[in-house]
């Protein structure tokens, strides 16, 4: 598989504050890459870094293998990099259906819109269920759906996912990890960021353990969550039966 | 006193229907770009003295007067906007400076006006006669600005429900990141509603003048109630916004009964919105937002 997003040596951080240091991933066609870790280790930092909704110091962004580095988020959203925010993901006061439009504002033709909801509501039922609803009105699980299923509607190659699973329930985690295995049979790569280590790492690939700013730790998602050490010291899981 | 009550919300229909064009564009500007600007007064004052012009000076009558001002006033409001506030806005201007600097534009452009017609008072000779409809004493322009009220409510509930660039404005007004992590191009998009906003200030001077005078004071003779109506509907909210302009003007109108059952003099109507508007501000200063939660 070629690369499809490659983040190199990435300092980022707020204001005058480095919070990521010397990060480098890479994220292949169709994959899901999980980015795991403690709370304030830069997860998130990294990836709207990546969007310019944190401030990069350093460091290079390549989509596709053009360079991105520094390009305006809705430029990258056009080229195919979706993104989803942990809090804040959806248009509280718009619709399901108006938030999912928002989506694909970029799209073209009234056609392509209409079968993108339609496949959107196929792959999301309860969605489709409550089209009309204000999506400040949604359960914490409905809202990452809706989150989720705003970001597919413009058919993005690479999905950044910024906390999906955090303060939802076992029952709507579930629910999502499904849909994100579904959004990966579509041939979207996807980059999970989560706290919830076990249940990031069930789904991916591969992934990375940042801890400080720094990344502590990369490999396959099983050995990650296998190895000792790691789940000791990064993790914070118990060395056995986790 | 006899009191004909069907005159007085006729009148408060009609002060509804004025702070309603003149606080529209406020209220989405607001809410798109996160400052009150203070510059809005003058926004009405030009399309008031633009109006003048084309409807007197070059003789073309009331109706080119408000197409001409409308789309003057809209581009004054880019340029403001792409001149002035975004670039405070990019070097990280908080909402005091933007606010400072409108009210020094606002300075800027109505010396500039008294400058340009001077600040003696001017009028549209158009004669506006009253007539009485049923138990209602009403002039042509007060039906005008009673339908161009009307008109604005459907068309702006229209473009920001059906259109994709209205619920970018609304999308926008709510959650500007996720609107960019969208691909929406939010500088687009405020750039338009400033255009729309100031345009529609322009036109709500015109309908404040035709039937008063014309001066470099006409928009801040208004704005205090048109800031009353931005506040007490919810910064950025249009349905709030049409709610309020008519609870203020129906407050305004029974006020000067009140006034005048007092003996007082009506000139304290104006007190009446500042009133409302400390109210707000202290008892519920997200206004009547929660109300018309699609906005």
């Amino acid at each position: 598989m070629s690369p499809i997003l490659i983040m190199e040596d990435i300092d980022a951080g707020y204001g005058d504050v480095v919070i990521v240091h010397n990060v480098s991933i890479r994220v292949d066609e169709g994959e899901i890459v999980a980015i795991v870790g403690p709370n304030g280790s830069g997860k998130s930092t990294l990836l709207k870094s990546l969007l310019g909704f944190a401030r990069l110091f350093r460091g290079r962004a390549f989509y596709q293998g053009r360079d991105v580095t520094g390009m305006a988020s809705d430029k990258l959203v056009s080229l195919g990099i979706g993104y989803v925010p942990q809090v804040d993901n959806v248009f509280a006061n718009l619709t399901i259906a108006e938030n999912l439009d928002m989506g694909a504002y970029h799209r073209k033709g009234r056609d392509s819109i209409r079968a993108g909801v339609a496949e959107i509501y196929e792959m999301f039922p309860e969605l489709g269920a409550r089209k009309d609803s204000l999506a400040g009105n949604l359960s914490g699980g409905e809202r990452q759906m809706l989150a989720i299923a705003r970001a597919m509607m413009a058919e993005p190659k690479v999905l950044l996912l910024d906390e999906p699973l955090a303060s939802l329930s076992p029952k709507p985690t579930k629910v999502i990890l499904s849909k994100l295995e579904k959004i990966e049979e579509t041939g979207t790569a996807i980059v999970i960021v989560e706290q919830n280590v076990r249940k990031a790492l069930s789904v991916s690939k591969r992934g990375y353990v940042l801890v400080d700013g720094v990344c502590a730790m990369e490999g396959d998602a099983d050995s990650l969550l296998t190895e000792d050490v790691s789940k000791q010291r990064y993790l914070g899981l118990e060395a056995k039966g986790y | 006193m006899a009191v004909n009550w069907a005159q007085v919300l006729f009148n408060s229909a009609v002060t509804g229907s004025l702070y309603l064009i003149g606080a529209v564009g406020l209220t989405l500007t607001y809410g798109l770009s996160n400052f009150p600007n203070f510059a809005h007064a003058e926004f009405i004052t030009l399309g008031a003295f633009v109006g003048y012009l084309v409807a007197e000076t070059l003789g073309l009558g009331l109706v080119p007067a408000l197409v001409v001002a409308f789309l003057f006033g809209g581009i004054v409001g880019i340029l403001c906007y792409r001149g002035i506030f975004q670039p405070l806005a990019k070097r990280g201007a908080t909402i005091i400076h933007l606010m400072v600097a409108s009210i020094a534009l606002g300075f800027i452009l109505r010396y500039s006006i008294g400058a340009l017609w001077g600040w003696s008072p001017l009028y549209f000779s158009t004669a506006w006669p009253s007539f009485d409809v049923g138990p209602l004493r009403v002039t042509a322009l007060w039906l005008w600005l009673i339908f161009a009220a009307v008109s604005l409510a459907l068309i702006m509930h229209f473009v920001l429900v059906k259109t994709k660039i209205g619920r970018a404005i609304r999308a926008t007004s709510s959650n500007p990141e996720l609107a960019l992590a969208s691909g929406i191009n939010i500088d687009r998009v405020i750039l338009i509603t400033w255009f729309i906003g100031a345009g529609l200030a322009a036109t709500a001077g015109i309908f404040r003048s035709a039937g008063t005078q014309i001066w470099p004071m006409t928009g801040w003779d208004i704005i205090l109630p048109i800031f009353a109506v931005v506040i007490l509907g919810g910064i950025g909210n249009f349905y709030g916004s049409i709610a309020a302009a008519f609870i203020i003007g129906l407050a305004e109108n029974l006020g000067v009964v009140a006034l005048m059952a007092l003996g007082l003099s009506t000139e304290y109507r104006i007190a009446i919105a500042f009133l409302i508007l400390i109210i707000t501000l202290i008892v519920r200063p997200q206004g009547l937002a929660m109300l018309f939660r699609r906005a």
